[in-house]
Parts: C-alpha cells; structure tokens; sequence
C-alpha cells in the first residue's frame, strides 16, 4: 500500500476507528437521501381517476402567513366539499369531482416559483389557484400565462399585480386593496363630511395601497386628511403616532394593517384619545378582537370581504337580474364547522372558498375543460354567490364584488354598509367603552 | 506558524466545474419543470457562495448578507419597471449597486473584530429595510410588481455564469497568494498583520466580491419571482439559509456551499408536502451539532479525517 | 416641528420603555462581560420568558409583575443547561476566549435560535397572544401615563441596580467579576472557574426571561415567537451602546435607544427612526467601542 505523498502537517489524522465510522456516516447520510428522494417522487405522483378536475396551489402553511393560509386552505375544503357532494361539475354531459393538490409555500416566494411548475407539470393540475398574500400571488401569477391554464386569485388584492401588466389567466376574486377602505370614507363623506381624517397605516404592500387609495379618494370627496404616518410591521408602540393624529385635530381615524397592530392601536388609544370613528384593517373582523377588547371594540369598524351573517343569498341575486350558485353564507359557515370542529369561517375562507366556486361555476357555464373557453366564461359571468357579486374587467380585475363594513356593536359583529347587504346601521360616534 | 499546503491541482475544481459545464450543454433540453427547480437551487447556491467569500473565508461572521440580496432584487425591480431595461441589464446593475453598498458598508464594519462585526451585521438589513420601506421612489412599502418574460432558460444560464465566476474566483483567491494572507486572518489577525499581510484591504476586496454576487443572485431571484416585496426581499431567513448552507457544507471550501445548498434546499422541498413545519427545527439542530462537534462542515471533516480525500476535495 | 407636548410625552414613553428595554438587554450584558461570549439566541429567550408570564397568566392568574420572579427561577436552570451545553467545552480550561470558540459560539447559537424560534411556531399558537393586564393610569400634568408601564419601569431599574449591588458587594459576586477580568488570577484565589462562569451565566439567563416577562406588559397584543427577531437586535445594540460588562450600561443604552426611536418618529416618521436608531451602533463601534459609559 504506498503511502500518502504529500502528508499534510498541522492536520490531525484519526485513529482508523474513527476514520470508519465517519464513512459510514457518510454513506448513511447519501441513502438517507437517496430514500427521502424517492419517497418524495411516489408521494408526489399525481393520482386520481378520470372524472376528477384537478385544481392545484400553493399556500402558506406555515412562515409568516400561516393564520390567513390555513384558513384560506380550510374555506378551499369546505367548498369542494360542497361541490363534491352536491352533484359535482357537469361537462358535456359527464360528471366531475373536484380534487385538490396543494403544498406549502413557507409565505416564501421562491417557493411559488419551484412548485407550481411541479403542480402543472407533474401532477398534471388543469386549474389553478393563487397563494395567499399580493407577493406570492405575484409570484405565482407568470404560470397561468405560461402554462395557459386559469388562476384564481383569492388572497392577492393590490390592484397593481393587475394594472402593472398585461394578465390573460389571472382572475381576481376579491376586492381589490384600493376599495378597502371606500366604504369607511363613503360613510363618512355622507353622513360627517366636515370630519378631518387621520390614517395611520402598516407599512405592508397591501396596508399602503389601501390607505394611499384611501386618502386619494377622501381628498378627491373635498374631505380633509390632516394626518398620515405609516409604522413598519412589529412595531411595538404606535402611542406617539397616535398623540400626534390627535394633536393634528383629527375627527377620525382609519388605517391599522394587520390583526396585532389593530389591537395595539386600540390599546393605546385607550389612555390617548378617542376619535369620533374608527375603522381599521383586518383586525376587526377576527372574534378575537371583541374577546380581547371587550366594551373598548364596541363601535369600531373595520372592511371585510365577507362575514358570515352578510346577506347575500338568493333572493337579492334575484332582485339584482343574478345568477346564484352554491350554498347560502349561513349554509357555508355551518359545513365549514362541521369539516372544522365547529370553527368559524373567516373571510380568508370564504374568499378562498368563493373563488373555488367561481371556478366550478365557470366550467360549467362554458361546458368545457378548455382553459379559454373557461377563461371567456369568466369575463361573460356576473353572479353572486355566498361570497358576493362577481364581475371581472377585461385585465382580470374585480369590479362587481364590493366590501362590506362590519362594526362591533354590543359585543356583536353587524354587517353595517352597504345598505342593501347591512343588518344594522353604523352607530356613531365611537365612545371608547 | 507554519500554514497547511494547498493541493496543487483541484480536482474538485475540475469536478465541479465539468459538472457545471455539462449542465449547461444540456440545459436546452431539461424540461421546465425540473430547470426551474435546478434554477432555485443555483440560487440558493450562488448566495452560499458569495457568503462563504466572507464568512466562510475570513471568519467574520455575516448575519446581514441579505442586505445585498435586496439590494439586487430592488436593482432588478427599478431598472425593470421604472427604466425599462432588459432584467439582464437588472441583474448587473444589481450587482454594481450591491457592490457599491458593500464597500460602503464594508469599509465602517470591517474594522470591528469578530463578535463587534455579526452584530453590526444583524442590523444591518433591519436598517436597510426600514429605509426602504419610505424611499418614494421604490414604491414605499408596496412592493414592485413586475411581468418579465417568463424564460427559464435566461435565468438559468444568468445564475449559472454567475456560479461559475464565484466558482472560478474562489479557487483563485485561496490557491494564489491572497489564500495565504486569508488564512492568515483567519487563525490571528494581528499576527497576520506584523506578517505585513494588509488586512483591511483584503477584507474590504473579499467583502466587496461577496456583495456583487449576492447582488447578481439577488436579481436573478426578483427576475423569477417576477416582483420586489420588501419584507420578501430583506427576509432574515435567507441570510439564516445562507449561512446554515455554508455551515453544513464546509466554510471556505470550495466544494462547501454547493454541497450545504443542495442538502438544504433539496431535502426542504421534502418539508413542503410533509412534516410541515419542521424545516428549520431539523435545519437548527444540525447547525448545532456541526457547529459543536464538527465545525469544518462536511468537506472540511472529511478532509480532516479521511486523508486519502484531502487531495480531491477542497 | 411637532407640538412641545406631543414631544414631552414622547420623551416619557421613550423613558418608560428604554427601562425594559434596558432590562432584557442586561442578561445579556452579564453573559458577555462574564463568558465574553455572544448569545444569538437572545432574543428567543425573551420570547420565552414572554409566553412564560403568558402561561402563567393563563393558568395562574399570575400578573407579569408576579410571573417575572418565576420565570427569573426557571431561567436559572435554562442558562445552566445552556452554559454545560454550548459554553463549558470552549471556555474549560482556557485563559481566554479565542476567534475560534468565538466563532463555533455565534453559530451554534445562531442554530439553537432557530431551533427554538422554530419549536415555538410549531408548539405555541401562531397567533399573537397577550396578557390583559391593565392597572389603569395615572395624571402628572398633562401626561396621561399607564401604570403598567411605570410598575415594569421601577421593577426594571431595581433588577438592574440588584445586579450591580451583588456584582459589587457579594463574594459570589465578586468572585465573577475577577473571572471576567482575569481567568488565571481568579483559579490563584482558589475559585473555581467552571463554576463561576457557570453561575454568571445562569444569572445572565435568569434576568433575559424576568425582562421578558415585564417586556409583556408593553406587547399587549403582540406575544409571538417571532418577536425575538425584533429584540435580539435591540438587545445588542444596547449593550454595545452602553459597554459590554457595564452594568448601568444597559440603562443608558436602553433609555437612548429608546428615545432616539420615541422622539425621532415624531420628526421623521416610525420607520426611519428605528433605522437611525439602530445604525447609531456604528458611530459608537468607530469611535467609541468600550461604550457611553466610561
């Protein structure tokens, strides 16, 4: 056995006991891998018989959006569920059942960008949805186009993923960012226009599209804002900010981001001031925001997409000249408790799970499993389902469904605006107990 | 003291760089799909490396390597929608703008030793991010929302030259004269220093070259994602992947990032249909071990205790 | 220019909460003047001390003024474990602390941060989490000032000024002291090394997850694991503000942190302020590496 040549000096050499053991670690490390490889391959396969349509996605399990994934990925199952049990799609004639393949993103964009051709070209999904948030949906949305397959987004709502470029698959379920907070500064404009507004914002994609839109539609009603910071997400202590809009002479205020922030806001607002009319991002519509406020959420208001006691149904769909398909928001929100240990659905749910609808009823309506044909079915339709109108522009953005404002009053959650969907109106001013 | 020898020839170069030839000959003819994935992981790779120029070479640990990162992604996403240029021209003006952030942060830094420097490092990006996130000009806090072409093909042979280059100039700096005056700095700085090895300099050059190309791979990322978050784009977690990559691979060597990129990014698409959630923790707990019990990472324990390997792998 | 008393109370909330933040910077502090070692994962044991006064709350009924005693008892045995698990094999036996343990330190507590970071998402609620502990508020002037904040204030400074009395005063104390000066020269005294190190980074751990405990008073919604990201670095730069092994350091990194961030947003904006805030770390590294404090 020759010897090595070149000895090097300073390096330790192991006892050969040692020296064996480290490959044998190595060489059980590469089949470690080797068996993690191929179990992922058969676990990845795509399944299913024919007679299903497979709609494929993305969403944020765990990492930053995990709350709002999961819920959407809970609002996806309760409305296939339905669907699956409730006669399928119906296609030339031949009956389908939905299917659903799907895989955690992280809320992590790169992410987005590895699976979905994974989830067309490997699992052979014919449908797509988007991942939760505006940057996944980015993301995600160049492989409707390239692969030509439809996407529906329920959980990307700033309207620039539409406007900055030209999209032919992406469909927009939701409201867009931009009319999240119309509704708050309509009421306003109506019922107290000489009110001086103050907005205080997360500094997030979405938070800053909808509070910049905000303002831009006060000041174009001749309303006067006369305080707008921004805070970056985690921010611990906003009670300057707020001493400040008080200070600014502000009547109102409008803006938050996200659930914790909202709560902080209405913490410190406690011992700081108490505005005439509060409405906030996100955070109002999650039950625990009574539950940890108490009598201080009492009046506050905040935009929703949904709540489960909204009236849409039927009824005004008939009045409105619509179509309706799929189960009553009530009807939904009692199957979404059954599938979930008696959970509520939020509106990440119920976005999710309305877009899923779209979906179905789009298929069946152009009677064909053809990408442009749905496509084409899509543009044609304005229906109402439990989530609402649906009616999209040319580029894909959402133009029928409108937000709905929710406000606490007496520990309960009323829809308040618009009138036609409301079951009580605003109460005014906010008292702070 | 007297310094270990270096291979005079590398055949890890020459696997390496075979293996990174033969991908690109084959690479029009790879489905989309798996490019895209080998597109990611030459990402995550491309990174590892422009850190291990850094961290894994002179020992200064850098926790806020993304800061290039974003930097290049945002130099992607301006020149992109506000200029209209190619994002070919995006990623080398990620690059450029990355590397000139690098010396300017590089040389204030630089002279902190050890401990001083990671945590400067660490606040680094939280700076750059909430500086960012009130720039007018770079959308405030909304994000850029870009639609390039979707060409995988582009990004791939974009990364790849990129790899090759950090391939090629790690092999030259520590085979040449600058690998001495590094591992020099390495083990006693001061020493080093009375050896007449100029210290900040080549920190500063080292620090440079690893924000150009974290830069460049920065573009290339807002390029497939097609749009600049700026909570995605100044994420910790990439300067975290980075580093655990280098870690687990090998610090300073050559072979090391590549390999740390692959057993991170690879085995975590496992995590993403089953056991969610638990990525980190496994990532965390073998960063642990490695860091305790073997800290030279893969190749550098190999290395120490398998001498027969120490003449191909570095 | 903002109005004078939208300033004034700035200033005070910048007081009141550098006191905090002071706090949980000290455990820190006390860890790095002793063991001359940097703890990456900081900021997760704030977070735990955090969910531990959330818990006990939650169980107990326990206000965080009461959970920080606990919680101050648990992290006595965190920080042994943790001493015997990461520290005692690279500091054993040596006169002092090379690059080398240096560097196997930053990374093997950057992985334990993220495995303890990444146990919490996965064991405790996603959700961010609160205390509802709210003893109301009192007047001075115009100042509308909350009283938990002032009890988590005086409870923060008297942690701190406890820890100077026993470092100065009490033979333990001392005994750490001489090991953090000279390791060789504390052995002649017949003291034992491991043990002292051991010891003072037990109370470096004990005092992280009481300030965590009284940080919760301030995050009344806003309890999740990944707070620790937003406080290690804060941590950080307030020890390098205020001297790494200065004891009253920490109150003058923490009060100037504090109010470069309170103050500063009323000019330029919550955002920019943080940023400036943090990046004063590199001003005092250039030009004044040993700390405000001399």
């Amino acid at each position: 056995m020759a010897q090595p040549i070149e000895p090097e000096t300073g390096a330790p050499s192991a006892p050969k006991t040692g020296r064996g053991k480290l490959i044998a670690i190595v060489i059980a490390v590469l089949l470690l891998v080797a068996v993690a490889a191929v179990a992922v391959y058969y676990l990845t396969q795509p399944t299913g018989p024919t007679g299903t349509i497979k709609v494929g996605f993305t969403i944020a399990l765990t990492g930053r959006y995990t709350v709002e994934g999961t819920n959407s990925l809970n609002g996806i199952k309760t409305a296939a569920n339905w669907i699956n049990t409730h006669g399928g799609i119906t296609v030339q004639g031949k009956v389908y059942n939905l299917s659903l393949d799907y895989y955690d993103d992280q809320s992590v964009n790169t992410n987005v960008v590895s699976l979905y051709p994974q989830i067309i070209e490997q699992d052979g999904s014919q449908f797509l949805l988007a991942p939760y948030s505006t940057a996944l949906t980015t993301a995600a949305a160049q492989f409707a186009d390239q692969y030509n397959r439809v996407m529906m987004s329920h959980g990307g709502a700033a309207d620039t993923i539409w406007t900055g470029t030209t999209r032919r698959n992406l469909v927009e379920v939701l409201s867009p960012a931009s009319v999240y907070l119309k509704g708050a500064v309509d009421w306003i404009h109506t019922n107290h226009p000489t009110d001086q507004i103050a907005v205080l914002h997360e500094n997030d994609a979405f938070s800053t599209l909808a509070s910049d839109r905000a303002i831009a539609y006060a000041q174009s009603l001749g309303m006067s804002v006369v305080y707008n910071q921004s805070y970056p997400t985690g921010a611990t202590d906003l009670s300057p900010q707020l001493n400040a809009a008080m200070a600014a002479g502000a009547d109102d205020l409008l803006g938050g981001g996200h659930f914790n922030d909202g709560l902080l806001i209405m913490n410190q607002l406690k011992t700081i001031w108490t505005p005439k009319f509060v409405s906030l991002l996100v955070a109002v519509t999650e039950p625990s925001f009574q539950a940890q406020l108490q009598a201080t959420a009492n009046n506050v208001t905040g935009p929703s997409q949904w709540e489960s006691s909204v009236s849409y149904g039927p009824t005004l769909a008939q009045s409105l000249g619509l179509p309706w398909y799929g189960p009553t928001p009530a009807e939904f929100t009692q199957l979404y408790g059954t599938l979930n240990a008696g959970a509520s659905p939020s509106y990440h749910s119920a976005e999710a799970g309305g877009a899923l609808f779209v979906l179905a009823q789009a298929i069946a309506q152009a009677n064909s499993l053809n990408t442009t044909d749905v496509r084409a079915a899509l543009g044609n339709m304005h229906i109402m389902n439990f989530f609402g109108q649906f009616q999209i522009a040319s580029s894909g953005l959402q133009i029928a469904h409108s937000m709905i404002l929710v406000q606490w009053q007496a520990g309960t959650l009323k829809v308040v605006y618009p009138a036609d969907v409301a079951q009580a109106s605003v109460q005014y001013p906010y008292t702070g107990s | 003291m007297k310094l270990p020898k270096l291979p005079v020839y590398g055949p890890s170069l020459w696997g390496l760089g075979g293996s990174l030839l033969l991908l690109g000959g084959v690479a029009p003819w790879i489905p989309v799909f798996p490019l895209i994935i080998l597109v990611n992981l030459l990402i995550f790779a491309a990174l590892a490396y422009s850190l291990n120029l850094i961290t894994g070479l002179t020992g200064y640990v850098n926790f806020g390597h993304v800061v290039f990162m974003a930097v290049g992604a945002y130099s992607l996403g301006y020149s992109v929608e506000t200029l209209r240029w190619h994002p070919l021209g995006g990623v080398a003006l990620g690059a450029l703008t990355a590397l000139v952030v690098s010396l300017g942060i590089g040389a204030v830094t630089l002279r902190f030793r050890g401990v001083y420097f990671a945590i400067a490092s660490l606040v680094t990006p939280l700076a750059g991010l909430n500086i960012v996130l009130v720039l007018p000009a770079l959308d405030d806090g909304q994000g850029i929302v870009l639609n390039p072409a979707f060409e995988p093909l582009s990004w791939f042979y974009t990364i790849w030259i990129i790899i090759a280059a950090e391939v090629g100039l790690t092999y030259w700096i520590t085979h040449g004269r600058l690998g001495y005056g590094i591992r020099a700095i390495k083990s006693d700085e001061d020493a080093a220093k009375s050896l007449g090895v100029n210290a900040p300099h080549l920190k500063l050059f080292l620090f440079a070259l690893s924000g150009l190309f974290a830069g460049a791979a920065g573009g290339v990322y807002a390029w497939t994602t097609s749009g600049v978050f700026p909570y995605a784009a100044f994420d910790l977690t990439f300067s975290l992947l980075m580093l655990a990559m280098i870690v687990i691979g090998g610090m300073g060597t050559l072979l090391g990032p590549m390999i740390g990129a692959v057993i991170v990014n690879l085995l975590s698409r496992f995590f993403l249909a089953i056991f969610i959630g638990t990525q980190f923790i496994i990532i965390g707990l073998v960063v642990i071990v490695i860091a305790l019990f073997i800290p030279e990472g893969i190749v550098g324990t190999l290395r120490k205790y398998v001498p027969e390997l120490r003449r191909i792998l570095e | 220019m903002p109005e004078p008393t939208v300033l004034v109370t700035d200033l005070a909330f910048g007081l009141l909460l550098g006191c905090v933040f002071a706090v949980i910077a000290h455990g820190l502090n006390l860890i790095w003047g002793v063991a001359k070692v940097v703890n990456v994962a900081h900021g997760e044991f704030i977070m735990l001390g955090a969910y531990g006064a959330y818990f006990l709350n939650l169980w107990f009924g326990f206000n965080p003024l009461l959970s920080a005693p606990v919680d101050a008892a648990i992290g006595l045995g965190v920080g042994v474990l943790f001493y015997f698990g990461f520290l005692h094999r690279e500091l054993r036996g040596k006169e002092s602390i090379g690059l080398q343990s240096e560097m196997v330190t930053l990374v093997s507590t950057f992985g334990l941060a993220l495995l303890i970071g990444n146990l919490a998402l996965l064991l405790f609620s996603p959700n961010f989490v609160g205390i509802p502990w709210s003893p109301g508020f009192v007047r001075v002037g115009f100042l509308q000032l909350p009283l938990g904040a002032l009890y988590v204030g005086v409870a923060s400074v008297a942690i701190i000024a406890l820890s100077h009395v026993f470092l100065s005063r009490t033979y333990l104390g001392n005994a750490i002291r001489a090991y953090s000066q000279d390791i060789p020269a504390t052995q002649l005294m017949g003291i034992n090394p491991t043990s002292v190190a051991a010891i003072g980074t037990a109370l470096g751990f004990s005092i992280t997850m009481a300030g965590g405990a009284l940080l919760s008073v301030w995050l009344p919604t806003g309890i999740h694991p990944t707070m620790a990201a937003l406080y290690a670095p804060i941590s950080f730069v307030i020890v390098v503000l205020g001297g790494p092994g200065k004891m009253w350091g920490s109150l003058v990194g923490g009060i100037s942190l504090a109010v470069i961030i309170d103050v500063g947003q009323a000019f330029v904006g919550l955002s920019l302020a943080t940023a400036i805030a943090f990046l004063t770390l590199i001003p005092i590294l250039l030009f004044r590496p040993e700390g405000i404090l001399r």
